[in-house]
């Protein structure tokens, strides 16, 4: 991918400017059924406009589920999304008008050559070709697409294909981006440049609302994320906030000699040893607690070799929210 | 109204029958000139002459509506389950489209192609039989009435269809047999009481004798009750596509 302009904004026939002060997103008490099974039960949460939000959750939690209602390719059995303030039922176009979607499968027109797959889709958004030509070529250019501009999307590769959604859902100039798994299936460079461009989108103004099954991506790029379950929120928070949630670490520490006992202090921290070992191991200490255990270790004649300081990640707060 | 997004559409629509030019738009010419060859030239000069022209004249109309029929109904039922079925029709259903927009995008792409179809056919009857329209404007009506009719039949199938095959079951048990009964190759007069009166229970049978009227100037019904029959058939056919858009049937969970 090239490093451009951004390509020019275009304005649709009949411009929807969303409501002020409306967040970006905001889905209220959404229930949806398929039958006997509930697929999201009774979610509500709010993306704040200019947010980079991630929606995490193991397959099958409603991810897609959720996504499909936002955009209008499922009907809720109640609860409302509004999308800019705009209700996405009772005002369905300026609604779909806000967002670009980036599906995770790849629903491309297969009679189409790769630039008209961009001009038809800002077509089906009521924008003309000749407004769009430009901002089609830029969106090519910037996505490395140039040179395949006019052959169909069978004869691309993985990683171009992955690149033609991520342009086809920016045609329309929107101000919300839905991303549905973006980087999956995508080398480790490419998943790296799509990363910074999609800080970049963000910086521009660009609401992300992005799931991903790669929770160091949703680490990385997301300020927000809300976590999904069998159909439940089971959090909503920053992505910080939800770090901290689990005390983070695990702190293992080589001394010189074997151990035999520990200072009490350690003991009543849950501190552990094989006995006979070098190595002593805290969980849940934070970064200030370090410094004491070390004086105390010190203090009982420890040399100290070797201190691991290991943080625990988003993956580790999912996978114990998301528990069965 | 997106009128951009519905004109973007039938675009769509003409792309696709000229990238599959060979499966869409030449058989059917090619078909309907072996039956000119076959039935109107060598066996049709055996025969008297029917409705006033020859016999390879009477034919022109009848082939011309068996390839809109056949057509239109084919263009549509293919193009928005293979949209299903590949789920590109998401990139419209996301989009600010109304059920209405899309609905017509696909029933005047479709309607572009059955015309394209029987302008061709029409030509070469002007060229190989002398055969051409006496009446345009009825030419030209009939001819789109009936394509919208089939297109919108064709939407609903496509809407229905669960795999390929079953999109051919409309043409294989009724589509082609009634068309063929419906009076592409035979007038009412050689035909046995009994059967002449059952073609009246047979759509297409109105559509024939509707169309070869504008050729003619003759018909076995009244040309306002034969209109008035495929007008409602019309009408009925475009609400249920309607109301199938519009509530998402199998596009929409």
């Amino acid at each position: 991918m090239h490093q451009h302009p951004a390509p020019p904004s275009v304005q649709t026939i009949k411009e929807h400017h969303p409501i002020a002060g409306a967040p970006a997103l905001e889905i209220s008490n959404i229930v949806k059924r398929y039958g006997d099974f509930t697929a999201v039960d009774d979610i509500s949460l709010r993306v704040e406009a200019g947010d980079f939000f991630g929606f995490l959750g193991p397959n099958g939690a409603g991810k897609t589920t959720t996504i499909n209602a936002i955009v209008g390719l499922a009907r809720l059995n109640a609860g409302s999304i509004k999308i800019f303030g705009y209700d996405n039922t009772s005002e369905w176009r300026a609604a779909r008008a806000q967002i670009g979607l980036a599906p995770q499968e790849y629903n491309f027109d297969r009679y189409l050559s790769i630039r008209d797959v961009l001009i038809f889709q800002a077509g089906y958004f009521g924008l003309r070709p000749r407004e769009i030509a430009a901002r089609a070529d830029a969106l090519l250019e910037q996505f490395g697409l140039s040179s395949k501009a006019k052959v169909e999307y069978t004869r691309i590769s993985g990683g171009m294909k992955r690149r033609l959604t991520l342009a086809r859902a920016l045609i329309n100039n929107p101000r919300m981006l839905i991303l549905d798994e973006p980087t999956a299936g995508v080398d480790v460079e490419l998943r790296l440049e799509l990363w910074d461009l999609l800080r970049e989108l963000n910086r521009q103004g660009i609401t992300i609302f992005l799931t991903t099954h790669y929770l160091e991506e949703a680490e990385a790029l997301c300020r927000n994320i809300g976590i999904i379950e069998g159909g439940k929120l089971a959090a909503l928070e920053s992505t910080q906030s939800l770090l901290a949630r689990r005390q983070e670490t695990l702190l293992t520490i080589r001394v010189d000699r074997p151990v035999r006992a520990l200072p009490g202090g350690l003991v009543a921290r849950g501190a552990r040893f094989d006995p006979g070992g070098t190595r002593i191991s805290i969980e849940g200490v934070t970064a200030n607690q370090l410094a004491t255990a070390l004086t105390e270790l010190e203090a009982a004649g420890f040399g100290i070799e070797e201190v691991d300081f290991k943080r625990s990640t988003l993956q580790d707060v999912f996978l114990e929210l998301t528990r069965r | 109204m997106n009128a951009i997004g519905m004109w973007t559409l039938i675009k769509r629509e003409m792309i696709r029958s000229f990238k599959i030019i060979n499966q869409v738009i030449w058989p059917p010419v090619i078909t309907t000139l072996l039956y000119v060859f076959v039935f109107g030239l060598a066996l049709g000069s055996r025969i008297q002459h029917v409705q006033g022209v020859t016999y390879a004249a009477f034919l022109i109309p009848g082939l011309i509506m068996l390839q809109v029929i056949d057509s239109s109904y084919g263009e549509c039922s293919s193009s928005v389950f293979q949209g299903r079925f590949m789920n590109s029709v998401q990139e419209m259903l996301v989009a600010p489209m109304s059920a209405l927009e899309m609905v017509a995008g696909y029933i005047l792409g479709s309607v572009a192609r059955a015309v394209l179809i029987a302008n061709i056919i029409m030509v070469l009857g002007l060229i190989f039989v002398h055969a051409w329209p006496q009446n345009w404007l009825l030419y030209f009506f009939v001819m789109t009435l009936v394509a919208v009719l089939f297109s919108a039949l064709g939407i609903i199938f496509g809407l229905m269809a669960e795999k390929f095959d079953h999109l051919a079951v409309l043409t294989t048990f009724a589509i082609t047999p009634l068309v063929f009964v419906g009076g592409v190759f035979t007038a009412q007069q050689f035909l046995p009481p009994v059967v002449r009166n059952l073609s009246l229970f047979n759509p297409m049978f109105y559509t024939i004798d509707a169309f070869r009227y504008s050729y003619t100037g003759q018909s076995y019904l009244s040309l306002g009750f034969s209109l008035g029959v495929i007008g409602a058939l019309t009408v009925v056919a475009l609400a249920i596509a309607m109301r199938m858009m519009a509530a998402g049937y199998k596009l929409r969970t």
